[in-house]
């Protein structure tokens, strides 16, 4: 330990000054600077992760007190969204679900985990100046925030939000006369394109930088998991991201200029609409899990003072879920009119796909089993997304059964099951990662306490919301529907509704718990040494926050990722920078 | 002491809050079936019902196996002075085992749902199978029975327009009988075999008590959905694919009759069917019911 945290403030000094200095605009406007765009991502995340989840609460809100008027601000939402006395009308409603799950996906995990930990950890951690093209990544960071305006933006258009549901099934989303929204369909289209270009200028970032630019030494199986998990979610975005990005031109098209790619009534195919989305859409859900894999994967080994279990195990597990990823994507469809025989293939397939997730459940295990388990802030979330990803994956096999999923297939099981994964898995991991690399971002240090607390509430909140919805699916009810009470069959769920609301708002504001603790720690944490975690990956070498242009010299590197507790050596790590010490026993694997 | 003791009984009365929430979900009880699945009303969801009992004893033994080796793993091996972790990167053989058994079971469990999927839910349906059409427009359902002759006739996706909901086919005489019901009325014990098409947009047939669930969609005429319904009753059909601003209350009602209810009903429709020679199809399906 004290050979790292000797180097002290003079020198870290000497560190930042190489570079002359940057204007105002180019430090944080126009920055090229690897790290400062992660910051960027970060702070245009949280801004949506709010949004986001005030259409989440109006949502929930309607759930439970259909027709009631929202308090206080529900006559002065627009008409497209409310009626006269503020309460949420169906169409209203529908544009709230398809803009809760538009923005969560694409405005806010995909960035939370592959912009802000993509941006801020590749370069640290191989030991590189910053990414291979720092103009792609600053062009990058813009593009995906002009296309989260121009996404929300059709909230001042006279017919609001796009209606037709995150995955906008053609026909309803290709005719402005089906479904009411013809402005925010496009808007839609133009958003989720742009949005596609920033994703593919990134991951051709990542993808060059992590093949070109690693420290002498760093060989690909030195790599830390966050870095292996990020290079394969790139190759997913690259290869599935153009999909979207074509299938959402083609239905501007079809909305605008009178194509008739996805309209039957013009021998149009429908089912073409959901191949190319879902073709994009299963690689997403990956791309939405893989890095915060990686992330929690890297905590559970440092507060468990242990080399993760099975190292290339899990990297094999992660190139699998790559692969595979890309041939299940009929799942989603088991019942939409295609072909049964492709039902049974792909039936097939996303049985194969759950093995390596439960490969990598084993592998967490094989990590703290044997461990000396510190219960951080970051460790609590990374542990817990363990516990929620195996609930969330033990949910994905009931729909990978045909014949239950004939059942199960769009209702509430389905919105469970992948609040499960994203939320309770990625969402809980990139919170860890936060609490985790916030001193190496701000050089300050995070409140333990209120981190604690926040882990405790939401993880709370979070079961209390999503478990009884596993129910309310087995029990028949859809997704989608503005007024259950409408229903027979629904009528006696009211009161589980009710209570999933209410717990849903407690999820809500235990968030906020976070956001003060962030915003205060930022500027008034405690200083942060350069390791506070004693770990040993190479961005920890580095003060915090690091300089622009990240190390003086250029590291060369030792060791695996994870060489934790090694017999024979006084400290229980061993940097990847440092050559093992004589008397240390690394084991050879 | 004293300390745990208090955040023991704080904790004790938070737990005690969240089940009084709970307790009033029971608000409504017998009647309700609030909780788990709906009573089931067909022969094939038997079977459905018993895969998912399957897999929720399969997903619940490991469920609480791995959570409970994993919970084990955090209280014992949480951080004391001058104990150290460990160390060790992993064991091969391990490895190959817990990649072997869940891929063995993975792969059983799809043989298992594949019969079922093909043997039961997706056969042949019986000679005797009762045909109905199911249309589906921006927001509503009509159902189409075959009419005094027993044969619904030909469809296709291309004659599916305003005036044809069905797609019947103009040149098939075995159409001219048909007659049309906003309600789906059908009889118990005796399959039923639906055809369903949708004039613009997509919509869903689902009927949680019959574990059905079929998409409809434009272009397409999907004809190998059936099941045979076991109970005497009133059901409810809902769209679950959300298909514009009136999705929210698209939805049909389902009478389960006795077997002579039902042919006293058909007859009754199927009389007031009179083709006149050469007349339009439109003027058919037109028929509203009362
Ligand atoms: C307090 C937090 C949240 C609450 C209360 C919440 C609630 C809901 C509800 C009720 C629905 C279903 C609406 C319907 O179909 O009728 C839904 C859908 C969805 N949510 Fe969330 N959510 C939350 C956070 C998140 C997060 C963090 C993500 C991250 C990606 C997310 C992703 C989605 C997606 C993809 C859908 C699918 C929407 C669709 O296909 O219709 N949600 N959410
Ligand atoms: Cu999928
Ligand atoms: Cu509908």
């Amino acid at each position: 330990m004290s050979q790292t945290i000797a180097h002290s403030g003079a020198e870290a000094h000497a560190e930042t000054v190489h570079h002359h200095e940057l204007s105002f605009f180019h430090k944080y406007i126009w920055s090229e600077d690897h790290k400062t765009i992660a910051i960027q991502y970060l702070f245009a995340s949280f801004f949506f992760l709010i949004i986001g989840g005030l259409l989440a609460m109006g949502v929930r809100y309607q759930l439970a007190f259909s027709g009631a008027p929202i308090p206080l601000i529900g006559t002065l939402l627009p008409k497209w969204l409310v009626t006269d006395a503020g309460a949420i009308q169906p169409q209203g409603y529908n544009g709230l679900v398809t803009m809760h799950a538009t923005v969560m996906v694409f405005l806010v995990m995909m960035p939370l985990l592959v912009g802000v930990f993509g941006n801020f950890l590749i370069p640290l951690k191989i030991g590189a100046p910053d990414m291979a093209f720092p103009f792609f990544n600053a062009l990058s960071f813009w593009l995906f925030l002009v296309s989260g305006i121009i996404l929300l933006s059709s909230y001042f258009a006279p017919t609001g939000f796009p209606a037709a549901g995150w995955t906008a099934y053609a026909p309803l989303s290709a005719n402005g006369a089906y479904n009411g929204s013809q402005a925010g369909q496009s808007l839609w289209c133009i958003g989720l394109f742009l949005n596609g270009l920033a994703s593919i200028a990134g991951a051709v970032n990542y993808i060059t930088t992590v093949i070109n630019m690693r420290a002498p030494g760093m060989k690909m199986f030195r790599l830390p998991l966050p870095v292996w998990a990020i290079f394969i979610t790139s190759i997913l975005l690259l290869l599935a991201v153009p999909v979207l990005s074509a299938a959402a031109a083609m239905l501007f098209f079809d909305l605008n200029f009178g194509t008739s790619f996805f309209e039957a009534s013009h021998y149009g195919q429908p089912l073409l609409w959901q191949h190319l989305f879902w073709f994009f859409g299963h690689p997403e859900v990956y791309i939405l899990v893989l890095p915060a894999m990686g992330l929690v994967s890297e905590m559970l080994a440092v507060f468990s003072r242990k080399p993760i279990f099975g190292y290339k195990a899990m990297v094999y597990a992660m190139v699998a879920i790559g692969f595979l990823g890309f041939i299940v994507w009929g799942h989603h469809m088991f019942v939409s009119g295609m072909n049964l025989m492709l039902s049974s293939t792909f039936s097939l397939s996303t049985m194969v796909i759950a093995v390596p997730s439960a490969i990598k459940t084993f592998n967490w295990l094989g990590t703290v089993w044997g461990g000396s388990i510190r219960f951080t802030t970051p460790m609590c979330f990374a542990l817990a997304f363990v516990s929620m990803f195996v609930i969330g994956g033990l949910s994905g096999i009931y729909m990978a059964s045909t014949p239950v999923d004939l059942f199960i297939h769009h209702t509430y099981f389905i919105v469970a099951h992948f609040h499960y994964v994203i939320f309770g898995g990625s969402l809980f991991g990139v919170f860890g990662a936060i609490y985790f690399w916030f001193p190496k971002m701000f050089g300050r240090m995070m409140n333990e306490f209120w981190g604690k607390v926040h882990f405790v509430l939401s993880f709370m909140f979070f079961n209390l919301t999503f478990f009884p919805m596993h129910n309310l699916g087995l029990n028949g009810m859809p997704r989608r529907i503005a007024d259950p009470g409408l229903y027979d069959f629904l009528k006696s769920q009211q009161p589980l509704q009710i209570f999933v609301s209410l717990s849903a708002f407690g999820l809500g504001l235990s968030t906020l718990i976070f956001f003060v603790n962030f915003f205060y720690s930022m500027f008034k944490g405690p200083k942060a040494p350069r390791n506070p975690w004693n770990s040993t990956t190479l961005e920890w070498t580095l003060p915090s926050p690091p300089g622009h242009g990240n190390f003086p010299v250029t590291p060369t590197v030792y060791n695996g990722p994870y060489e934790y507790s090694v017999p024979g050596m006084d400290q229980d790590f061993l940097p990847q920078n440092q050559p093992a010490p004589k008397t240390a026993r690394l084991a050879v694997h | 002491m004293s300390f745990w003791r208090s955040s023991f009984a704080r904790c004790g009365l938070i737990v005690a809050v969240l089940l009084a929430g709970l307790g009033t979900c029971w608000a409504d009880p017998r009647t309700s079936n609030l909780w788990w699945l709906p009573e089931n009303a067909t022969e094939g969801g038997v079977y459905i019902d018993q895969l998912i009992y399957f897999i929720l004893f399969l997903t619940g033994a490991v469920f609480v196996l791995t959570q409970a080796v994993y919970i084990f793993f955090i209280i014992k091996y949480r951080a004391k002075k001058g104990v150290r972790a460990t160390y060790s990167h992993g064991n091969n053989r391990l490895e190959i085992i817990w990649t072997a058994i869940p891929t063995a079971i993975f792969i059983g469990l799809w043989g298992y749902s594949n019969h079922l999927w093909w043997d039961v839910l997706h056969s042949t349906p019986p000679a005797n199978a009762l045909q109905v059409g199911v249309a589906a427009y921006q927001f509503g359902f009509s159902f189409q029975y075959p009419g005094a002759d027993g044969k619904l006739g030909k469809a296709d996706a291309n004659f599916v327009s305003n005036d044809n909901m069905f797609g019947n086919d103009p040149d098939d005489p075995d159409a001219k009988d048909n007659f049309t019901s906003s309600t789906l009325e059908i009889p118990v014990n005796r399959a039923v075999h639906i055809r369903l098409d949708s004039k613009d947009v997509i919509h869903a047939f689902y009927v949680p008590q019959f574990r059905v669930y079929q998409d409809i969609l434009p272009g397409r005429i999907i004809d190998w959905v059936w099941f045979t319904p076991t109970k005497i009753g009133k059901f409810q059909l809902a769209c679950s694919q959300l298909c514009g601003s009136g999705h929210y209350n698209m939805k049909a009602d389902i009478q389960v009759v006795s077997e002579a209810d039902f042919e006293k009903w058909y007859q009754e429709k199927a009389k007031a069917v009179q083709p006149q020679p050469g007349a339009k199809l439109s003027s058919i399906t037109e028929t509203k019911d009362q």
